[in-house]
């Protein structure tokens, strides 16, 4: 794929030779490809997009190191690869406006680019205790339900303050909520009941107002109460601690949504950013000589089979289509939701037999070449699994 | 008893509301009029998720309006005194359903939207008891969506608002414009600042949300509050937690609110909506006399301006034309009488030369034939030259109207030159006359041609060259015998006389056909004269018609536009008498209260 993308470019380069602002977009085009994907975070202002940016990009894991993170993207022509869209809360206004505009047919069937996120999941339902549990639940609802959410890659309710303190979680800090932990519930209740309860002067224990209200800034009213919950009931160490709040603020489905739907397909969303620019350029610098490059460039859109699987996990896991159970977890599975290799479409360990991995590949081909053809599904099942056997067949195409 | 003050006013504005198609303001103060009696409603309005039902319910010290992820009901919830407590759901024609209090959000999440117009909630409440109504309203959003419009709907009959936003963030512009709005048509407004309990920067956005207001001019305290709190506060029946949880002083403001004396309160709140109305009246009508004036500043000045310049190029057409009719006639008269003459002179040339050499008498048969047919045709030629000349004056002159000329041009006076009418030549009395005595020798070679005769015309930018061939060939195609056996005095006075005959039939034939071509010219110039003025005036008839349009046009814009500055004076001074009358009753209020 990307070595289309970099024919198609180097063709209009060619054409545009005497042009040295388009020749420099085509060339940062090109570069680009070498690049790192560049994923931005866009949302109204204190959605939490910087919090949100920096509780993910210190993550030291391989899944993330080829990302560029943007907070909040620049001009229009430093066009991203992929968006991060924060959201306070999943109202229809907000979800209207978080909508990415338009652009060429290309762009918009291919829009498979974007991941929405509730930020400040704490805050749903007045930061009780179960907030975050409500928050997932809302999200999961809105993704399913709400048509304002049909064009993401997934909805992920994201509690931002909470995973960067979590991540970023001190030895002193653990100290100070641990003893905070150890007053009793019923005397601790009230002096945790609101900011102003927690920084009082009156609060028990030598700990001074200062070092109450930083913990409080830090982490939210909302995180005190939870970490002291969790201390509690066994997180009796920094790294549990810190780990549990990092599980619970929903960070880890945000980076998994990210690593699989992302950098698993860094290749193609850059190609798309190329194609989309170079589309753009073809359009607004028309060329004696452009059409051929353009209807290769439509060629090119037409053919892009990753574009497919993506809206196709999305529709299937946003319970858009009709598989669901084990076939829709196959169906996920093959499509290359949790990675493209082919062991990993086919679920086999990554060292398998290759012998294995294409008997196993046949299999899934022969069963949903079959889902593909029954004529007694409808004919929006049948495309669903046409798209999955194309997939498969794509595996198969490794062993030839 | 005679009517307060503040009705007559509210009623004026009223009817100006209806004239101008303010139905919505007219409806709003028709509300404001009719409001019932002896309750006080007090709204709670606010952008989505800003804690509002838990204000309430905190208010109440009940669970009555959904809170969390429930959804909010897109219709507004109002909340009064019951001794047992009792929901009912009002539907859009007014039926009423009760439904027990407990199953009220399920039954609200059951109805298909747009089914019901609001709901009633009763509840044992003492702060409600005196009559106050606390109205709950669908969040305020998309200022085009339903919900939001359901939502300010409340504007027409609340007598206070509490606003609410959260303390997470300061007041966005949208609730900056929302509480301007509500500060315009309800006198008693009050921030309420929720969950201050988890903002641990509540105070500076109190502080900041304090000074938006006062920028913006809108008179309403800023009250933090926190629902966690009161409710623990509740629970723990703990009055000094229950003291910071911000409620007793929102509380207090809401008892002042239900404390108002009546009649105070409406001419205050009549006062309020007048102004209000009266405002946002003046502004569309404003509009609309800017849109007007645009309409008239730009478009008829620039339509006046075009009738102008088409004016002054009819004018200037016209003086052409004319000059260009008199200068052609003219110039065609001249030039038809020229070549009228030149064909005859040749024709009196062939004469002279035939009977110089030629003997009349055995000539004048056959000459008699060709002198008819060279004048006839003489006359026929000229004559087709001379209607071909003037249709293509009418052409240059309707040139002179350019794109305008659309029309067909004028037949023409000329369908015949009357030359077959023409009289032969008289036989002249000829001594001796033999006929056939002598035969023709042969053909005279000298008009044995063709000859031409060229009249080419003075504007060749027409293309219109006019080449008239004189044939007098065939006419000369006669022998002229040469004369031997006869000679002297008797011969040539043969010649003499024949000579004279023939010259004198040319003459006459030159003189009655010149005559009738004058006449034909000049009738062409009458009727072309007659076209092309009467083409003129009605060309400036229309232009004087299009004027009186533009004309009448802006006298009628300028008629409406003065009626409505009128308009907007007297809802000026409506709004003025409506200060007034809230001026006294906001002073009777606080001397009472003092």
């Amino acid at each position: 794929m990307t070595q289309d993308v970099r024919d198609l470019l180097h063709a209009a380069a060619g054409l545009y030779r005497d042009d040295p602002r388009a020749s420099a977009v085509l060339h940062d085009c090109l570069d680009r490809l070498e690049q790192p994907l560049r994923v931005a975070f866009a949302g109204a202002p204190s959605s939490g997009k910087t919090t949100l940016a920096a509780a993910l990009g210190e993550w030291p894991t391989r899944a993330l190191r080829d990302l560029v993170l943007l907070d909040d993207p620049g001009p229009a022509d430093d066009l991203p690869d992929a968006t991060v869209r924060l959201v306070r809360h999943l109202e229809p206004d907000e979800l209207a406006a978080a909508h990415p505009p338009g652009g060429s047919a290309f762009a918009r069937q291919s829009a498979v680019n974007s991941v929405l996120v509730l930020a400040r999941a704490d805050e749903v339902g007045a930061g009780r205790i179960d907030a975050l549990l409500t928050a997932k639940q809302l999200a999961r609802r809105a993704w399913r339900e709400d048509p304002l959410c049909t064009g993401f890659l997934g909805v992920i309710a994201v509690a931002g303050q909470l995973a960067y303190g979590g991540r970023s979680l001190r030895d002193d800090e653990f100290d100070l909520l641990a003893a905070f932990a150890a007053v009793p519930r019923e005397e601790l209740e009230r002096h945790v009941l609101s900011v102003d309860s927690f920084t009082d002067p009156a609060f028990p224990g030598p700990i001074p107002v200062e070092t109450r209200r930083s913990l409080v800034v830090r982490f939210g009213l909302f995180g005190v109460r939870l970490a002291l919950t969790l201390i509690r009931t066994g997180c009796d160490d920094r790294v549990k601690l810190s780990a549990e709040l990092v599980r619970r603020s929903g960070l880890g489905e945000l980076r998994d949504t990210l690593a699989g739907c992302f950098v698993a397909r860094a290749e193609a969303l850059k190609a798309r950013t190329a194609i989309i620019r170079l589309e753009a350029l073809l359009a607004a610098q028309p060329r004696p000589g452009g059409d051929r490059l353009v209807s290769r460039v439509e060629r090119f859109a037409a053919a892009a089979h990753d574009f497919r699987e993506l809206r196709l996990i999305a529709d299937i896991r946003g319970g858009r289509t009709a598989l669901s159970g084990e076939p829709a977890e196959e169906a996920v599975r093959l499509l290359g939701a949790q990675g493209t290799a082919p062991a990993d479409r086919l679920g086999l360990e990554p060292d398998a037999d290759p012998g294995d991995i294409y008997d196993a590949g046949l299999d899934a081909l022969r069963r949903w070449r079959h889902e593909a053809e029954r004529p007694d599904r409808p004919h929006a099942e049948r495309t669903a699994a046409h798209v999955v056997v194309r997939s498969a067949e794509g595996l198969l195409a490794l062993f030839a | 008893m005679t009517a307060p003050a503040w009705l007559e006013v509210l009623n004026e504005t009223l009817d100006a509301c209806r004239t101008h198609g303010r139905a919505d303001l007219a409806e709003r103060l028709r509300r404001r009029r009719d409001a019932p009696e002896g309750q006080i409603r007090l709204g709670v309005l606010g952008f989505p998720k800003q804690g509002k039902g838990y204000l309430l319910n905190a208010v109440l010290n009940a669970p009555v309006c959904a809170v969390g992820d429930a959804p909010t009901p897109e219709v507004p919830t109002e909340i009064g005194y019951a001794p047992e407590p009792a929901a009912t759901l009002v539907g859009r024609s007014r039926e009423r359903t009760p439904v027990a209090v407990e199953r009220l959000t399920s039954e609200l999440g059951a109805r298909p939207a747009g089914t019901l117009s609001r709901v009633e909630v009763g509840v044992p409440r003492e702060l409600l008891s005196a009559g106050l109504v606390l109205v709950d309203t669908p969040p305020v959003g998309d200022p085009r969506s339903p919900r939001t419009a359901a939502a300010l709907d409340l504007l027409a009959e609340a007598d206070a608002v509490i606003l609410v936003s959260d303390a997470t963030a300061p007041l966005s512009a949208a609730e900056l414009a929302l509480a301007r709005h509500v500060r315009t048509w309800c006198p008693h407004v009050v921030l309420a600042l929720t969950k201050i309990d988890a903002s641990p920067g509540w105070r500076a956005v109190a502080e900041r949300n304090r000074g938006m207001l006062a920028e913006a001019g809108i008179d309403a305290p800023v009250l933090p509050v926190s629902a966690v709190v009161r409710e623990a506060a509740a629970k723990a029946g703990d009055a000094e937690l229950n003291a910071r949880s911000g409620f007793p002083e929102l509380l207090t403001w809401i008892a002042e609110q239900a404390a108002r004396p009546p009649e105070q309160s409406r001419a205050l709140l009549a006062a309020v909506g007048v102004r209000a109305a009266a405002a946002e009246l003046v502004e569309s009508l404003r509009d609309r006399v800017d849109a007007a004036g645009q309409d008239a500043g730009l478009g008829q000045a620039a339509l006046l301006q075009r009738a102008q310049r088409r004016a002054d190029d009819l004018r200037r057409r016209n003086t052409r034309w004319q000059n260009l009719l008199s200068d052609e006639i003219t110039d065609l008269m001249g030039d038809v009488e020229y070549d009228l003459r030149e064909r005859t002179r040749k024709i009196v040339n062939t004469i002279d030369q035939t009977f110089d050499e030629g003997d009349p008498v055995k000539v004048w048969e056959e000459f008699a034939v060709w002198l008819d047919e060279a004048l006839t045709e003489a006359v026929e030629t000229n004559y087709s030259w001379l209607a071909e000349r003037a249709q293509w004056v009418a052409q240059a002159v309707a040139a002179c109207f350019g794109a305008q000329y659309d029309q067909a041009l004028p037949d023409l006076p000329l369908d015949g030159s009357g030359a077959e009418d023409l009289d032969d030549v008289r036989r002249p009395k000829i001594e001796k006359f033999k006929i056939g005595h002598q035969a023709f020798t042969g053909l005279r070679g000298s008009y044995g041609g063709v000859l031409m005769f060229g009249l080419i015309t003075s504007l060749p930018w027409l293309g219109l060259q006019l080449i008239n061939p004189i044939s007098l060939g065939a006419g000369a195609a006669f022998a002229v015998k040469t004369i031997r056996d006869e000679g002297g005095m008797r011969l040539q006075r043969r010649q003499a006389v024949a000579k004279q005959a023939a010259q004198r039939h040319v003459d006459d034939v030159f003189l009655r056909y010149s005559k009738e071509f004058r006449d034909a010219i000049r009738g062409v110039q009458r009727r072309l004269r007659d076209h092309f003025t009467g083409l003129a005036e009605d060309l400036a008839d229309e232009l004087t018609r299009e004027r009186e349009t533009i004309m009448a046009g802006s006298a009628e814009r300028e008629r409406r536009t003065g009626h409505i500055r009128k308009e907007i004076d007297r809802l000026a001074g409506l709004h003025q008498r409506a200060g007034e009358l809230g001026t006294i009753a906001g002073r009777k209020r606080r001397e009472l209260s003092a």
